[in-house]
């Protein structure tokens, strides 16, 4: 990589803290943002749960004006938009406006705009939709909405990957930077939690405790796994090329060392799980970095409680690591956060930045039966002290998207 | 990094033809495309018309028929993928498949599956939607689904910015084969007629009773419309090693966003200047050295006047100089897959040596006093070419193909 790349903010909104110290400390001490549903009503389902964030006011960050017909996505992204770049000490005037670019993976958190814009027409008549929710039925309002409240008038640009979209957010706007077309980058993933998307989650099957008698419970790895539970979170990086920083003497969190995105186009299931794919994303990663398998300190897993992800991903693991699967820490912080969906991927390279600054590693919280198939260090339930100096960040999405980041401890 | 990248496969769907030398006849002759909207009641709205695509069925495209539902912007896409794909004459066999990726724009994705999903609970109750429905939704399958059909293990994404999504779906895939992360891309937009979209520009008055007239005085609008354009993209020294057909290179793009409001544009432009300069800058040139514009010409008020200040202040005396057409005069407008199609008439204009026309032109706007190619063609040398377009959100893109040089 000719252009190195650094991470100078970051910012966090999650069911486990609404800014970077707080969500630290409970991911490090092992709490649980999952909790009952309060947002809707969910009282005629079997799963009851997500990780929800339950003290995010969008007046605090935004203030009052102007935000009554924004929807909770866009909200979250927003504000966690303003928390990164307060912490990277940066501003519309750094490097000019039309330098600084925001690149937010979003794929579900509009669905319930569109569908509300939708049905109100087929209830009331469509010549009575209120025009001012129509802006929210684009995919890409969510990143504009941000666009103006941080005056960014560089790139603007949504990735919609689903699973992978966080961390592909991240890829895509390291990839524009590589290339000099920007200064500064905000990117990450939002996904406010709606009740279309769990509900087209839950009649699907895929949620933990969506079968009758299922305990409902996000244990990644655990053998007692039986689906995910919906997280929400707004996770985001400020990016910038390493003589940037430098020349503005700007606090460096870590390096982007490398990434790598391959697709899978091979239809998955317990029966059937080719690793091919995911274990050549690990190594264009790898290669890209310029390390290699028995320097990665830490994993972070995407596994998220799902039957046969989990195990897929384990598997891609043990393929790529051989030997040294067993001595690779992999802690699946959906444990504790639930699957963010869209904001996972850049959730857990938050969690990854924080644990190569604070040299501890952050737990897979519920594991109590270990399951031979996702025989992995797991780090159980307790979080780790060890020096961090290279994270692998995985999101295998399933829809075929395979992708990999590996952030460093900037020397 | 220095890697040139250029276009060698065109694939069209589009409202006034499907496969290139259908829609680019249809679209130097000004045919417009027209028609009533079938596809739901618009009795209780004052418009009723749209472009739609004609005769398509998906099953004519795909080898062994569907065998998997997807939804009608995957078909859209994968049939025009597959039209480019056959226009390369680079045959599937020899792309190795972990090199070869899918980078499209949507505006709304699968948007007629949510509607169907929507229909069906609003009027049986959410227990009758097959969840499996709800599923094909997300646009991530829109990508998903072109990767599963040709079996490529490349990069995949989906950049949904809205009516300008397929220049940013096409400047991305450009980055990824200069970036060494795929070597051939399959590169553009697609969307289907989107009842939500009619639905919500109806509301704000911006649908036109009967026609799209950009740039003209009397413009009433933009017409919503529906289709698919894909491009082969790959680098300059594996076009050459095969001996490729090359339409055109693509030089440069440039993005940037107003920040200033989510369905207006900014009324002096910014944004929209700051994308251009940026594509000019991007691909080493001078304004002077373009000879076409493909305009955003949505043949809405506000648009058409923003556009033609910022076109102005970027190109200054040579704004007049310029070949300006809106070919949404003809398709209305594609939203996803409209700056994708628009590459494709660069890329064909380049080729070909003819600009395709701003049709139903009739009465000159005093703001808008560009030269717009007014309904007839023009027999014309292209060697650069401009693709703008904009979106909702602010999210403007240029995009700059040039003919093929050594």
């Amino acid at each position: 990589m000719n252009n190195r790349l650094v991470i100078t903010g970051i910012s966090v909104l999650s069911s486990i803290g609404v800014n970077k110290d707080e969500f630290w400390i409970n991911l490090t001490n092992g709490a649980s943002g999952i909790k009952d549903i309060t947002l809707f009503d969910v009282s005629k389902y079997n799963s009851k749960k997500a990780g929800e964030i339950t003290d995010f006011d969008a007046k605090e960050y935004l203030g009052k004006k102007g935000i009554r017909h924004i929807d909770r996505t866009s909200l979250l992204v927003s504000s966690a938009a303003k928390l990164a770049m307060e912490d990277a000490n940066i501003t519309h005037e750094t490097y000019g406006a039309d330098e600084l670019g925001i690149v937010i993976g979003s794929t579900y958190g509009s669905i319930d705009s569109i569908s509300s814009f939708d049905l109100e027409g087929l209830k009331e008549g469509p010549t009575f939709v209120n025009p001012m929710e129509f802006p929210n039925t684009v995919l890409n309002a969510p990143a504009s909405r941000v666009s103006i409240f941080c005056n960014a008038t560089g790139l603007n640009s949504t990735i919609s990957t689903g699973t992978a979209s966080g961390l592909d957010a991240i890829i895509y706007a390291s990839d524009f930077l590589r290339l000099g077309r920007g200064k500064a980058v905000v990117a990450g993933g939002v996904h406010g939690l709606t009740p279309d998307v769990f509900w087209g989650a839950y009649r699907s099957g895929i949620l933990s405790g969506s079968r009758n008698g299922d305990i409902e419970i996000s244990a990644p790895f655990d053998k007692r796994r039986n689906g995910f539970i919906i997280g929400e979170a707004a996770a985001l990086l400020v990016i910038e090329r390493l003589e940037d920083a430098l020349e503005r003497n700007a606090k460096i969190y870590a390096e982007i060392k490398g990434y790598g995105c391959t697709f899978n186009p091979d239809k998955v299931s317990r029966d059937h799980i080719d690793t091919t794919q995911g274990v050549r994303c690990i190594s264009i990663a790898m290669k890209d970095a310029g390390i290699n398998s028995e320097d990665i300190s830490y994993i972070s897993a995407c596994a998220n409680s799902s039957m046969t992800g989990d195990i897929m991903e384990a598997r891609i693991i043990k393929d790529y690591f051989g030997d040294n699967a067993d001595k690779v820490p992999v802690s699946a912080i959906k444990s504790m956060t639930g699957e963010c969906l869209d904001a996972s991927g850049s959730l857990q390279c938050v969690a990854g930045v924080l644990a190569i600054n604070n040299g501890i590693i952050p737990p897979t919280i519920n594991y109590q039966e270990k399951d031979e198939e996702c025989n992995l260090d797991c780090v159980p339930n307790n979080s780790r002290e060890s020096e961090v100096n290279n994270v692998l960040i995985n999101s295998f999405s399933d829809t075929g998207n395979i992708s990999a980041v590996i952030i460093s401890k900037y020397s | 990094m220095d890697k040139r990248i250029v276009i060698t496969g065109l694939g069209v769907i589009s409202p006034i033809g499907n496969q290139k030398d259908l829609f680019w006849d249809a679209l130097i002759s000004g045919t417009s495309g027209v028609s009533e909207v079938t596809s739901f009641d618009t009795s209780p709205f004052k418009v009723h018309k749209g472009c739609f695509v004609k005769d398509f069925n998906y099953d004519d495209y795909t080898k062994n028929g569907s065998s998997r539902e997807i939804g009608k912007g995957s078909q859209f896409a994968i049939a025009a993928a597959k039209l480019a794909i056959e226009d390369s004459n680079i045959g599937l066999n020899n792309i190795d498949p972990e090199r070869a990726g899918v980078s499209i724009g949507t505006t709304a994705g699968e948007i007629q599956i949510l509607e169907k999903v929507n229909y069906i609970r609003h009027e049986k109750g959410e227990d009758s939607v097959d969840p499996g429905l709800f599923l094909m939704h997300p646009c991530v399958n829109m990508p998903s689904n072109i990767s599963i059909e040709f079996g490529f293990k490349g990069p995949s994404t989906i950049i949904p910015t809205a009516c300008a999504a397929g220049n940013y779906a096409i400047g991305y895939a450009c980055d990824l084969i200069k970036l060494g992360r795929a070597d051939i891309m399959l590169a553009g937009g697609s969307d289907p007629f989107s009842k939500v979209a009619f639905v919500g520009f109806s509301r704000l008055n911006a649908i036109a009773p009967d026609i799209c007239q950009p740039f003209d005085k009397n413009r009433k609008g933009l017409l919503v419309g529906e289709g698919a354009g894909m491009l082969v993209l790959e680098s300059l020294e594996g076009a050459l090693a095969r001996n490729a057909n090359i339409y055109a290179e693509i030089l440069g793009y440039g993005l940037s966003c107003d920040g200033y409001h989510i369905t207006i544009p900014h009324p002096e432009g910014n944004g929209v200047t700051s994308a251009m300069e940026k594509a000019l800058i991007n691909a080493k040139i001078r304004p002077e050295d373009v000879q076409y514009m493909s305009a955003h010409g949505t043949g809405t008020v506000a648009n058409d006047k923003a556009e033609t200040i910022s076109i102005k202040k970027v190109f200054g005396k040579h704004a007049k100089n310029l070949a300006i057409s809106s070919i949404k005069s003809m398709l209305g407008h594609t939203m996803g897959a409209a700056s994708a199609i628009e590459a494709i008439a660069c890329a064909l204009a380049i080729k070909e040596g003819v600009v395709p026309p701003t049709i139903n032109y009739e009465t000159k706007d005093p703001e808008c006093d560009l030269d717009f190619v007014p309904n007839v063609k023009r027999e014309m040398r292209v060697d650069i070419a401009m693709n703008n377009a904009y979106a909702f959100g602010g999210n403007n893109s240029s995009l700059i193909l040039k003919k093929f040089t050594d």
